[in-house]
Protein backbone atom coordinates (compact mmCIF):
# COMPACT_ATOMS: atom_id res chain seq x y z
CA UNK A 1 0.00 0.00 0.00
CA UNK A 2 1.27 3.46 -0.87
CA UNK A 3 0.39 6.77 0.70
CA UNK A 4 1.93 9.22 -1.69
CA UNK A 5 3.09 8.75 -5.27
CA UNK A 6 4.83 11.21 -7.55
CA UNK A 7 4.22 10.19 -11.13
CA UNK A 8 6.58 11.64 -13.80
CA UNK A 9 6.50 15.13 -12.32
CA UNK A 10 7.75 17.90 -14.57
CA UNK A 11 7.88 21.48 -13.29
CA UNK A 12 9.00 24.30 -15.56
CA UNK A 13 9.24 27.92 -14.51
CA UNK A 14 10.19 30.17 -17.41
CA UNK A 15 13.15 28.53 -19.12
CA UNK A 16 14.21 26.54 -16.07
CA UNK A 17 13.23 22.92 -15.54
CA UNK A 18 12.96 22.43 -11.79
CA UNK A 19 11.66 18.86 -11.82
CA UNK A 20 12.49 16.66 -14.76
CA UNK A 21 10.13 13.67 -14.91
CA UNK A 22 10.57 12.78 -11.24
CA UNK A 23 8.82 9.65 -9.95
CA UNK A 24 8.70 8.46 -6.35
CA UNK A 25 6.57 6.14 -4.29
CA UNK A 26 6.15 6.48 -0.53
CA UNK A 27 4.48 4.12 1.93
CA UNK A 28 2.02 5.07 4.68
CA UNK A 29 4.78 5.01 7.31
CA UNK A 30 8.48 5.67 7.31
CA UNK A 31 11.01 8.44 7.81
CA UNK A 32 12.39 9.69 4.52
CA UNK A 33 15.16 12.24 4.19
CA UNK A 34 15.47 14.17 0.93
CA UNK A 35 19.04 15.27 0.25
CA UNK A 36 20.76 16.89 -2.69
CA UNK A 37 22.83 19.91 -3.68
CA UNK A 38 21.42 23.45 -3.85
CA UNK A 39 18.99 23.95 -6.72
CA UNK A 40 18.42 20.20 -7.11
CA UNK A 41 14.65 20.64 -6.83
CA UNK A 42 14.11 19.44 -3.25
CA UNK A 43 11.91 22.34 -2.17
CA UNK A 44 9.95 22.26 -5.43
CA UNK A 45 9.38 18.52 -5.01
CA UNK A 46 8.02 19.04 -1.51
CA UNK A 47 5.71 21.87 -2.55
CA UNK A 48 4.32 19.84 -5.45
CA UNK A 49 3.80 16.81 -3.19
CA UNK A 50 2.01 19.06 -0.69
CA UNK A 51 -0.25 20.42 -3.43
CA UNK A 52 1.02 23.98 -2.94
CA UNK A 53 2.45 24.21 -6.45
CA UNK A 54 0.94 22.50 -9.47
CA UNK A 55 3.27 20.48 -11.70
CA UNK A 56 3.59 21.44 -15.38
CA UNK A 57 2.84 17.82 -16.16
CA UNK A 58 2.61 14.57 -14.23
CA UNK A 59 0.51 14.01 -11.14
CA UNK A 60 0.62 13.30 -7.43
CA UNK A 61 -1.50 10.51 -5.98
CA UNK A 62 -2.61 10.61 -2.35
CA UNK A 63 -3.70 7.05 -1.60
CA UNK A 64 -5.37 6.19 -4.88
CA UNK A 65 -6.73 9.65 -5.62
CA UNK A 66 -5.25 12.42 -7.72
CA UNK A 67 -4.18 15.28 -5.46
CA UNK A 68 -5.36 17.85 -8.02
CA UNK A 69 -8.91 16.51 -7.72
CA UNK A 70 -9.14 16.78 -3.93
CA UNK A 71 -10.80 19.69 -2.15
CA UNK A 72 -8.52 22.21 -0.48
CA UNK A 73 -9.84 21.21 2.93
CA UNK A 74 -9.21 17.47 2.42
CA UNK A 75 -5.72 18.17 1.19
CA UNK A 76 -4.97 20.51 4.09
CA UNK A 77 -6.10 17.84 6.52
CA UNK A 78 -4.10 15.00 4.95
CA UNK A 79 -0.84 16.78 4.17
CA UNK A 80 1.07 18.73 6.78
CA UNK A 81 3.63 21.11 5.29
CA UNK A 82 6.43 22.81 7.18
CA UNK A 83 8.00 25.58 5.08
CA UNK A 84 11.68 26.44 4.99
CA UNK A 85 10.91 29.94 6.19
CA UNK A 86 7.90 31.07 8.14
CA UNK A 87 7.32 34.75 8.79
CA UNK A 88 3.75 35.51 9.83
CA UNK A 89 2.80 39.03 8.79
CA UNK A 90 0.88 39.78 11.95
CA UNK A 91 2.32 39.21 15.39
CA UNK A 92 0.12 36.32 16.48
CA UNK A 93 0.33 34.62 19.86
CA UNK A 94 1.27 30.95 20.19
CA UNK A 95 -2.30 30.03 21.17
CA UNK A 96 -3.74 31.86 18.16
CA UNK A 97 -1.32 30.14 15.77
CA UNK A 98 -2.02 26.64 17.06
CA UNK A 99 -5.73 27.38 17.04
CA UNK A 100 -5.48 28.37 13.36
CA UNK A 101 -3.64 25.15 12.63
CA UNK A 102 -6.40 23.22 14.38
CA UNK A 103 -9.15 25.03 12.49
CA UNK A 104 -8.10 23.57 9.16
CA UNK A 105 -9.48 20.20 10.32
CA UNK A 106 -13.15 19.36 10.02
CA UNK A 107 -13.66 20.60 13.55
CA UNK A 108 -11.42 21.82 16.31
CA UNK A 109 -10.69 19.13 18.86
CA UNK A 110 -9.65 20.75 22.13
CA UNK A 111 -7.98 17.47 23.08
CA UNK A 112 -5.75 17.68 20.02
CA UNK A 113 -4.76 21.26 20.88
CA UNK A 114 -3.91 20.26 24.46
CA UNK A 115 -1.99 17.19 23.32
CA UNK A 116 0.17 19.07 20.84
CA UNK A 117 0.88 21.79 23.42
CA UNK A 118 2.04 19.08 25.84
CA UNK A 119 4.04 17.21 23.16
CA UNK A 120 6.00 20.29 22.19
CA UNK A 121 6.26 21.66 25.74
CA UNK A 122 4.52 24.90 24.87
CA UNK A 123 2.48 25.29 28.08
CA UNK A 124 4.47 28.31 29.20
CA UNK A 125 4.41 30.03 25.81
CA UNK A 126 0.64 30.24 25.16
CA UNK A 127 0.19 34.00 25.36
CA UNK A 128 3.61 34.95 24.02
CA UNK A 129 3.66 36.64 20.64
CA UNK A 130 5.66 35.28 17.70
CA UNK A 131 8.10 38.22 17.67
CA UNK A 132 9.19 37.44 21.24
CA UNK A 133 10.05 33.77 20.60
CA UNK A 134 13.57 32.41 20.15
CA UNK A 135 14.50 30.39 17.05
CA UNK A 136 14.09 27.08 18.87
CA UNK A 137 10.72 28.09 20.31
CA UNK A 138 9.56 29.21 16.85
CA UNK A 139 10.49 25.83 15.36
CA UNK A 140 8.51 24.02 18.06
CA UNK A 141 5.48 26.30 17.65
CA UNK A 142 5.55 25.89 13.86
CA UNK A 143 5.70 22.09 14.14
CA UNK A 144 2.89 22.11 16.69
CA UNK A 145 0.76 24.32 14.41
CA UNK A 146 1.23 21.95 11.47
CA UNK A 147 0.90 18.72 13.46
CA UNK A 148 -2.11 19.67 15.59
CA UNK A 149 -4.49 17.94 13.16
CA UNK A 150 -2.17 14.88 13.12
CA UNK A 151 -1.91 14.69 9.32
CA UNK A 152 -1.08 11.23 7.90
CA UNK A 153 1.66 12.76 5.75
CA UNK A 154 4.19 15.32 6.93
CA UNK A 155 6.37 17.17 4.42
CA UNK A 156 9.00 19.36 6.05
CA UNK A 157 11.45 21.60 4.22
CA UNK A 158 14.57 21.98 6.38
CA UNK A 159 12.71 23.39 9.35
CA UNK A 160 15.81 23.14 11.56
CA UNK A 161 18.42 24.52 9.19
CA UNK A 162 19.02 27.77 11.06
CA UNK A 163 18.88 26.37 14.60
CA UNK A 164 21.79 25.61 16.89
CA UNK A 165 22.84 21.98 17.09
CA UNK A 166 20.82 21.04 20.18
CA UNK A 167 17.55 22.42 18.83
CA UNK A 168 18.32 21.05 15.36
CA UNK A 169 18.82 17.57 16.83
CA UNK A 170 15.58 17.87 18.77
CA UNK A 171 13.55 18.87 15.72
CA UNK A 172 15.14 16.30 13.39
CA UNK A 173 14.69 13.52 15.94
CA UNK A 174 11.03 14.26 16.50
CA UNK A 175 10.41 14.45 12.74
CA UNK A 176 12.19 11.13 12.15
CA UNK A 177 10.40 9.51 15.10
CA UNK A 178 7.09 10.45 13.56
CA UNK A 179 7.99 8.07 10.70
CA UNK A 180 7.29 5.08 12.96
CA UNK A 181 3.55 5.65 12.76
CA UNK A 182 3.07 8.09 9.88
CA UNK A 183 4.85 9.18 6.75
CA UNK A 184 7.45 11.81 7.50
CA UNK A 185 9.44 13.25 4.62
CA UNK A 186 12.03 15.87 5.44
CA UNK A 187 14.48 17.86 3.36
CA UNK A 188 17.73 17.65 5.36
CA UNK A 189 20.88 19.62 4.62
CA UNK A 190 23.06 18.05 7.27
CA UNK A 191 24.01 14.69 5.73
CA UNK A 192 25.17 13.17 9.01
CA UNK A 193 21.78 13.87 10.56
CA UNK A 194 20.05 12.43 7.49
CA UNK A 195 22.04 9.20 7.59
CA UNK A 196 21.84 8.86 11.36
CA UNK A 197 18.14 9.31 11.94
CA UNK A 198 16.22 8.45 8.76
CA UNK A 199 15.36 4.98 7.39
CA UNK A 200 15.31 5.94 3.79
CA UNK A 201 17.24 8.52 1.79
CA UNK A 202 16.11 10.05 -1.47
CA UNK A 203 18.96 11.75 -3.34
CA UNK A 204 17.69 14.40 -5.74
CA UNK A 205 19.86 16.10 -8.34
CA UNK A 206 18.91 18.25 -11.33
CA UNK A 207 15.22 17.60 -10.89
CA UNK A 208 15.40 13.82 -10.79
CA UNK A 209 15.80 11.10 -8.19
CA UNK A 210 19.40 9.89 -8.50
CA UNK A 211 19.20 7.31 -5.73
CA UNK A 212 16.48 6.06 -3.42
CA UNK A 213 17.67 3.52 -0.87
CA UNK A 214 17.96 2.68 2.83
CA UNK A 215 20.44 4.95 4.56
CA UNK A 216 23.03 2.20 5.08
CA UNK A 217 23.05 1.24 1.36
CA UNK A 218 23.16 4.76 -0.02
CA UNK A 219 26.00 5.73 2.28
CA UNK A 220 28.40 3.55 0.30
CA UNK A 221 27.12 4.53 -3.13
CA UNK A 222 29.58 6.66 -5.13
CA UNK A 223 26.66 8.56 -6.69
CA UNK A 224 26.55 10.51 -3.43
CA UNK A 225 30.00 11.97 -4.18
CA UNK A 226 29.02 12.70 -7.78
CA UNK A 227 25.79 14.49 -6.87
CA UNK A 228 27.44 16.83 -4.38
CA UNK A 229 30.61 17.27 -6.48
CA UNK A 230 32.93 16.31 -3.61
CA UNK A 231 34.84 13.30 -2.35
CA UNK A 232 33.45 11.91 0.93
CA UNK A 233 35.58 10.15 3.55
CA UNK A 234 33.28 7.67 5.28
CA UNK A 235 34.42 7.45 8.86
CA UNK A 236 33.03 4.71 11.07
CA UNK A 237 32.16 5.62 14.63
CA UNK A 238 30.79 3.56 17.51
CA UNK A 239 27.18 3.85 16.43
CA UNK A 240 27.21 4.94 12.80
CA UNK A 241 29.08 6.77 10.11
CA UNK A 242 30.41 10.24 9.65
CA UNK A 243 30.89 11.90 6.29
CA UNK A 244 33.78 14.25 5.73
CA UNK A 245 33.77 16.12 2.44
CA UNK A 246 36.87 17.01 0.44
CA UNK A 247 37.03 18.94 -2.78
CA UNK B 1 -14.39 42.94 26.68
CA UNK B 2 -13.10 46.14 28.25
CA UNK B 3 -11.75 47.34 24.90
CA UNK B 4 -15.14 46.82 23.26
CA UNK B 5 -16.95 48.68 26.00
CA UNK B 6 -14.53 51.60 25.85
CA UNK B 7 -14.71 51.78 22.04
CA UNK B 8 -18.52 51.89 22.10
CA UNK B 9 -18.47 54.46 24.89
CA UNK B 10 -16.02 56.69 23.04
CA UNK B 11 -18.15 56.44 19.88
CA UNK B 12 -21.25 57.42 21.84
CA UNK B 13 -19.44 60.39 23.37
CA UNK B 14 -18.12 61.40 19.95
CA UNK B 15 -21.62 61.28 18.48
CA UNK B 16 -23.04 63.39 21.32
CA UNK B 17 -20.27 65.97 21.06
CA UNK B 18 -20.62 66.04 17.26
CA UNK B 19 -24.38 66.53 17.57
CA UNK B 20 -23.72 69.55 19.77
CA UNK B 21 -20.98 70.95 17.54
CA UNK B 22 -21.64 73.11 14.54
CA UNK B 23 -22.21 76.62 13.30
CA UNK B 24 -24.48 77.13 16.30
CA UNK B 25 -23.43 75.04 19.27
CA UNK B 26 -26.21 73.15 21.00
CA UNK B 27 -26.08 71.87 24.58
CA UNK B 28 -26.44 68.10 25.17
CA UNK B 29 -29.77 68.92 26.83
CA UNK B 30 -31.05 70.61 23.68
CA UNK B 31 -29.96 67.62 21.60
CA UNK B 32 -31.77 65.21 23.92
CA UNK B 33 -34.91 67.38 23.94
CA UNK B 34 -34.82 67.53 20.13
CA UNK B 35 -34.63 63.75 19.92
CA UNK B 36 -37.48 63.49 22.41
CA UNK B 37 -39.66 65.53 20.05
CA UNK B 38 -39.29 69.19 20.97
CA UNK B 39 -41.29 71.07 18.27
CA UNK B 40 -39.18 74.28 18.32
CA UNK B 41 -37.41 75.34 15.11
CA UNK B 42 -33.94 74.83 16.59
CA UNK B 43 -34.81 71.30 17.65
CA UNK B 44 -36.31 70.51 14.21
CA UNK B 45 -33.13 71.71 12.54
CA UNK B 46 -31.08 69.46 14.80
CA UNK B 47 -33.21 66.40 14.05
CA UNK B 48 -33.59 67.03 10.32
CA UNK B 49 -30.07 68.22 9.55
CA UNK B 50 -27.42 67.78 12.15
CA UNK B 51 -28.17 64.39 13.70
CA UNK B 52 -28.55 62.56 10.35
CA UNK B 53 -25.31 64.19 9.25
CA UNK B 54 -23.50 63.05 12.40
CA UNK B 55 -24.78 59.49 12.09
CA UNK B 56 -23.92 59.42 8.38
CA UNK B 57 -20.39 60.55 9.24
CA UNK B 58 -20.09 57.72 11.78
CA UNK B 59 -21.29 55.16 9.23
CA UNK B 60 -18.99 56.46 6.48
CA UNK B 61 -16.12 56.23 8.97
CA UNK B 62 -17.12 52.68 9.87
CA UNK B 63 -17.10 51.72 6.18
CA UNK B 64 -13.68 53.31 5.68
CA UNK B 65 -12.27 51.48 8.71
CA UNK B 66 -13.75 48.21 7.51
CA UNK B 67 -12.43 48.65 3.97
CA UNK B 68 -8.99 49.53 5.30
CA UNK B 69 -8.86 46.42 7.49
CA UNK B 70 -9.82 44.21 4.53
CA UNK B 71 -7.23 45.76 2.21
CA UNK B 72 -4.44 45.64 4.80
CA UNK B 73 -5.35 42.01 5.48
CA UNK B 74 -5.33 41.04 1.81
CA UNK B 75 -2.10 42.82 0.96
CA UNK B 76 -0.47 42.13 4.33
CA UNK B 77 1.03 45.54 4.03
CA UNK B 78 0.51 47.94 6.91
CA UNK B 79 0.81 50.82 4.46
CA UNK B 80 -1.93 49.50 2.17
CA UNK B 81 -5.12 51.46 2.15
CA UNK B 82 -8.45 51.26 0.34
CA UNK B 83 -7.51 53.90 -2.19
CA UNK B 84 -4.45 52.06 -3.33
CA UNK B 85 -6.23 49.80 -5.78
CA UNK B 86 -7.71 52.56 -7.87
CA UNK B 87 -11.19 52.13 -6.42
CA UNK B 88 -11.21 55.66 -5.05
CA UNK B 89 -9.82 57.00 -8.32
CA UNK B 90 -12.60 55.20 -10.17
CA UNK B 91 -15.20 56.56 -7.79
CA UNK B 92 -13.87 60.08 -8.19
CA UNK B 93 -13.99 59.73 -11.98
CA UNK B 94 -17.60 58.53 -11.80
CA UNK B 95 -18.53 61.42 -9.54
CA UNK B 96 -16.81 63.93 -11.82
CA UNK B 97 -18.84 62.64 -14.75
CA UNK B 98 -22.02 62.87 -12.68
CA UNK B 99 -21.26 66.44 -11.62
CA UNK B 100 -20.04 67.82 -14.94
CA UNK B 101 -21.89 65.95 -17.71
CA UNK B 102 -25.51 67.03 -18.08
CA UNK B 103 -27.60 63.89 -17.66
CA UNK B 104 -31.34 63.28 -17.56
CA UNK B 105 -31.21 61.71 -14.10
CA UNK B 106 -31.15 63.89 -10.95
CA UNK B 107 -27.63 64.37 -9.59
CA UNK B 108 -28.47 63.06 -6.12
CA UNK B 109 -29.24 59.67 -7.68
CA UNK B 110 -26.64 59.50 -10.41
CA UNK B 111 -23.66 60.58 -8.27
CA UNK B 112 -23.66 57.62 -5.84
CA UNK B 113 -24.46 55.25 -8.70
CA UNK B 114 -21.63 56.45 -10.92
CA UNK B 115 -19.20 56.68 -7.98
CA UNK B 116 -20.07 53.12 -7.08
CA UNK B 117 -19.73 51.96 -10.69
CA UNK B 118 -16.38 53.74 -11.01
CA UNK B 119 -14.97 52.11 -7.86
CA UNK B 120 -16.21 48.71 -8.91
CA UNK B 121 -14.99 49.10 -12.50
CA UNK B 122 -11.52 50.23 -11.45
CA UNK B 123 -11.12 47.25 -9.12
CA UNK B 124 -12.30 44.80 -11.78
CA UNK B 125 -9.85 46.44 -14.19
CA UNK B 126 -6.99 46.00 -11.70
CA UNK B 127 -7.86 42.35 -11.13
CA UNK B 128 -8.16 41.85 -14.89
CA UNK B 129 -4.75 43.36 -15.56
CA UNK B 130 -3.02 41.30 -12.90
CA UNK B 131 -4.78 38.18 -14.22
CA UNK B 132 -3.76 38.75 -17.83
CA UNK B 133 -0.17 39.43 -16.81
CA UNK B 134 -0.26 36.30 -14.66
CA UNK B 135 0.52 38.12 -11.41
CA UNK B 136 -2.54 37.31 -9.32
CA UNK B 137 -0.66 37.82 -6.08
CA UNK B 138 -0.74 40.71 -3.69
CA UNK B 139 2.34 42.43 -5.11
CA UNK B 140 1.13 42.18 -8.72
CA UNK B 141 -2.26 43.63 -7.82
CA UNK B 142 -0.69 46.41 -5.82
CA UNK B 143 1.42 47.44 -8.84
CA UNK B 144 -1.54 47.28 -11.22
CA UNK B 145 -3.60 49.28 -8.70
CA UNK B 146 -1.07 52.08 -8.40
CA UNK B 147 -0.85 52.33 -12.20
CA UNK B 148 -4.63 52.34 -12.68
CA UNK B 149 -5.05 54.93 -9.92
CA UNK B 150 -2.56 57.23 -11.66
CA UNK B 151 -4.34 56.87 -15.01
CA UNK B 152 -7.76 57.50 -13.47
CA UNK B 153 -6.47 60.57 -11.64
CA UNK B 154 -5.15 62.02 -14.89
CA UNK B 155 -8.44 61.27 -16.66
CA UNK B 156 -10.35 63.04 -13.92
CA UNK B 157 -8.13 66.10 -14.13
CA UNK B 158 -8.60 66.16 -17.89
CA UNK B 159 -12.39 65.92 -17.55
CA UNK B 160 -12.40 68.71 -15.02
CA UNK B 161 -10.44 70.96 -17.38
CA UNK B 162 -12.37 70.02 -20.51
CA UNK B 163 -15.94 69.94 -19.21
CA UNK B 164 -16.22 72.72 -16.67
CA UNK B 165 -16.88 76.03 -18.37
CA UNK B 166 -17.72 77.79 -15.17
CA UNK B 167 -15.83 77.86 -11.93
CA UNK B 168 -18.93 76.92 -9.92
CA UNK B 169 -19.13 73.32 -11.13
CA UNK B 170 -15.38 72.94 -10.77
CA UNK B 171 -15.71 73.94 -7.14
CA UNK B 172 -18.45 71.36 -6.60
CA UNK B 173 -16.23 68.61 -8.01
CA UNK B 174 -13.31 69.80 -5.97
CA UNK B 175 -15.25 69.83 -2.71
CA UNK B 176 -16.48 66.32 -3.40
CA UNK B 177 -12.99 65.07 -4.25
CA UNK B 178 -11.70 66.62 -1.03
CA UNK B 179 -14.24 64.59 0.89
CA UNK B 180 -17.33 65.55 2.77
CA UNK B 181 -20.31 63.70 4.17
CA UNK B 182 -23.56 64.77 2.54
CA UNK B 183 -26.44 65.34 4.93
CA UNK B 184 -28.84 62.50 4.17
CA UNK B 185 -32.61 62.35 4.63
CA UNK B 186 -33.72 59.89 7.32
CA UNK B 187 -34.64 57.23 4.68
CA UNK B 188 -31.26 57.87 3.03
CA UNK B 189 -29.58 57.37 6.40
CA UNK B 190 -31.54 54.12 6.83
CA UNK B 191 -30.22 52.92 3.49
CA UNK B 192 -26.66 53.78 4.52
CA UNK B 193 -27.14 51.92 7.82
CA UNK B 194 -28.40 48.83 6.01
CA UNK B 195 -25.49 48.97 3.55
CA UNK B 196 -23.00 49.37 6.39
CA UNK B 197 -24.43 46.38 8.30
CA UNK B 198 -24.37 44.30 5.11
CA UNK B 199 -20.75 45.32 4.50
CA UNK B 200 -19.76 44.25 8.00
CA UNK B 201 -21.50 40.89 7.56
CA UNK B 202 -19.88 40.44 4.14
CA UNK B 203 -16.36 41.20 5.32
CA UNK B 204 -16.72 38.98 8.41
CA UNK B 205 -17.09 36.05 5.99
CA UNK B 206 -13.49 36.72 4.99
CA UNK B 207 -12.10 36.95 8.55
CA UNK B 208 -10.70 33.43 8.78
CA UNK B 209 -9.21 33.53 5.28
CA UNK B 210 -7.53 36.86 6.06
CA UNK B 211 -6.00 35.31 9.18
CA UNK B 212 -4.65 32.41 7.14
CA UNK B 213 -3.32 34.74 4.45
CA UNK B 214 -1.36 36.48 7.21
CA UNK B 215 0.70 33.29 7.59
CA UNK B 216 2.05 33.82 4.06
CA UNK B 217 0.70 32.49 0.80
CA UNK B 218 2.52 29.16 1.05
CA UNK B 219 1.24 28.38 4.54
CA UNK B 220 -2.25 29.64 3.66
CA UNK B 221 -2.32 27.26 0.70
CA UNK B 222 -1.11 24.36 2.82
CA UNK B 223 -3.85 25.19 5.33
CA UNK B 224 -6.42 24.74 2.58
CA UNK B 225 -7.01 28.29 1.33
CA UNK B 226 -7.43 28.75 -2.41
CA UNK B 227 -5.20 31.82 -2.33
CA UNK B 228 -5.66 33.41 -5.80
CA UNK B 229 -9.43 33.00 -5.64
CA UNK B 230 -9.61 34.27 -2.08
CA UNK B 231 -7.52 37.37 -2.83
CA UNK B 232 -9.76 38.21 -5.77
CA UNK B 233 -13.01 37.79 -3.81
CA UNK B 234 -11.66 39.68 -0.80
CA UNK B 235 -10.51 42.58 -2.99
CA UNK B 236 -13.94 42.72 -4.60
CA UNK B 237 -15.61 42.71 -1.18
CA UNK B 238 -13.22 45.41 0.02
CA UNK B 239 -13.97 47.58 -3.00
CA UNK B 240 -17.72 47.24 -2.41
CA UNK B 241 -17.12 48.64 1.06
CA UNK B 242 -14.91 51.45 -0.25
CA UNK B 243 -17.38 52.26 -3.02
CA UNK B 244 -20.18 52.63 -0.47
CA UNK B 245 -17.99 54.86 1.71
CA UNK B 246 -16.96 57.01 -1.25
CA UNK B 247 -20.48 57.30 -2.62
CA UNK B 248 -21.72 58.71 0.70
CA UNK B 249 -18.62 60.56 1.89
CA UNK B 250 -16.42 61.51 -1.04
CA UNK B 251 -12.69 60.89 -0.88
CA UNK B 252 -11.72 60.87 2.78
CA UNK B 253 -8.02 60.24 3.23
CA UNK B 254 -6.09 58.30 5.89
CA UNK B 255 -9.02 56.86 7.88
CA UNK B 256 -8.77 53.54 6.03
CA UNK B 257 -5.06 53.53 6.74
CA UNK B 258 -5.12 54.53 10.38
CA UNK B 259 -8.22 52.82 11.79
CA UNK B 260 -7.00 49.22 11.30
CA UNK B 261 -3.71 50.03 13.03
CA UNK B 262 -5.42 51.47 16.08
CA UNK B 263 -7.82 48.52 16.12
CA UNK B 264 -4.88 46.09 15.92
CA UNK B 265 -3.23 47.73 18.93
CA UNK B 266 -6.46 47.30 20.87
CA UNK B 267 -7.65 43.88 19.72
CA UNK B 268 -4.65 42.00 18.33
CA UNK B 269 -4.27 40.84 14.76
CA UNK B 270 -7.08 38.26 14.37
CA UNK B 271 -9.61 39.58 11.89
CA UNK B 272 -12.85 38.50 13.54
CA UNK B 273 -12.45 41.09 16.30
CA UNK B 274 -10.29 43.36 14.14
CA UNK B 275 -12.90 44.08 11.44
CA UNK B 276 -15.67 45.38 13.74
CA UNK B 277 -13.11 47.15 15.95
CA UNK B 278 -11.62 48.88 12.92
CA UNK B 279 -15.13 49.96 11.88
CA UNK B 280 -15.70 51.42 15.37
CA UNK B 281 -12.40 53.31 15.32
CA UNK B 282 -13.14 54.63 11.83
CA UNK B 283 -16.58 55.76 13.00
CA UNK B 284 -15.09 57.62 15.96
CA UNK B 285 -12.43 59.33 13.84
CA UNK B 286 -14.79 60.51 11.10
CA UNK B 287 -17.47 61.62 13.56
CA UNK B 288 -14.95 63.84 15.33
CA UNK B 289 -13.31 65.02 12.09
CA UNK B 290 -16.69 65.90 10.59
CA UNK B 291 -17.61 67.85 13.72
CA UNK B 292 -14.38 69.81 13.38
CA UNK B 293 -15.03 70.34 9.66
CA UNK B 294 -18.47 71.80 10.44
CA UNK B 295 -17.58 73.97 13.41
CA UNK B 296 -13.97 75.15 13.12
CA UNK B 297 -14.45 78.01 10.65
CA UNK B 298 -18.13 79.03 10.72
CA UNK B 299 -19.98 79.71 8.57
CA UNK B 300 -17.66 77.97 6.09
CA UNK B 301 -17.22 74.22 6.17
CA UNK B 302 -13.74 72.74 5.82
CA UNK B 303 -13.68 69.71 3.51
CA UNK B 304 -13.64 66.57 5.68
CA UNK B 305 -10.80 65.05 3.64
CA UNK B 306 -8.58 67.99 4.55
CA UNK B 307 -9.26 67.54 8.27
CA UNK B 308 -8.48 63.81 8.19
CA UNK B 309 -5.40 64.40 6.03
CA UNK B 310 -4.02 67.08 8.36
CA UNK B 311 -4.54 64.76 11.33
CA UNK B 312 -3.67 61.58 9.42
CA UNK B 313 -0.49 62.81 7.77
CA UNK B 314 1.47 62.94 11.04
CA UNK B 315 0.05 59.53 11.95
CA UNK B 316 1.32 58.13 8.67
CA UNK B 317 4.78 59.60 9.29
CA UNK B 318 4.80 58.15 12.81
CA UNK B 319 3.91 54.76 11.36
CA UNK B 320 6.72 54.93 8.83
CA UNK B 321 9.17 56.00 11.50
CA UNK B 322 8.20 53.11 13.78
CA UNK B 323 8.53 50.70 10.88
CA UNK B 324 11.93 51.99 9.88
CA UNK B 325 13.17 51.70 13.44
CA UNK B 326 12.24 48.04 13.84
Amino acid sequence: MTALVADKLIVKRGNATLLNGLSLSLGPTGSVAVIGPNGAGKSTLLKVLAGIEAPTSGRVLLGDRDLAGLSHATRAHALGFVPQQFDPHWDLSVDELIRMGAERGERVLQGAVDRVIADFELEALGRRRWSTLSGGERARVLLATVLVVDPPVLLADEPAASLDIRHRLGVIQSLAARGRERLSMVVVHDLDLAFSYFDRIVLVDRGSVVADAPARTLLEDPCLDAAFGVRFDRLQTDDGWLLRARL
Amino acid sequence: MRSWASLCLVLLLAIIVAACAGHDWASPGEVLRAIAGDPSLGARLLVDWRIPRVLAAALVGALLGLGGAVFQGVFRNPLAEPYLLGSAGGAALGATVALLVPLAVPQSVILPVLAFAGAWGATVLVIGISRVSGAVDAAGMLLAGVAVAAILGALRSFLMLALSDETVSLQIVLSWVLGGVQTPSWPGLGLLAVISAACLALTLLFARGLDMLGLGETMATSFGLNVPRFIMLAVLAGSVVVAAAVAFGGLVAFVGLAAPHVARWLMGPLHKPLLPASALVGAIVVTVADAIARSALPPAEIPLGLVTAVAGGPFFILLLARRLRT
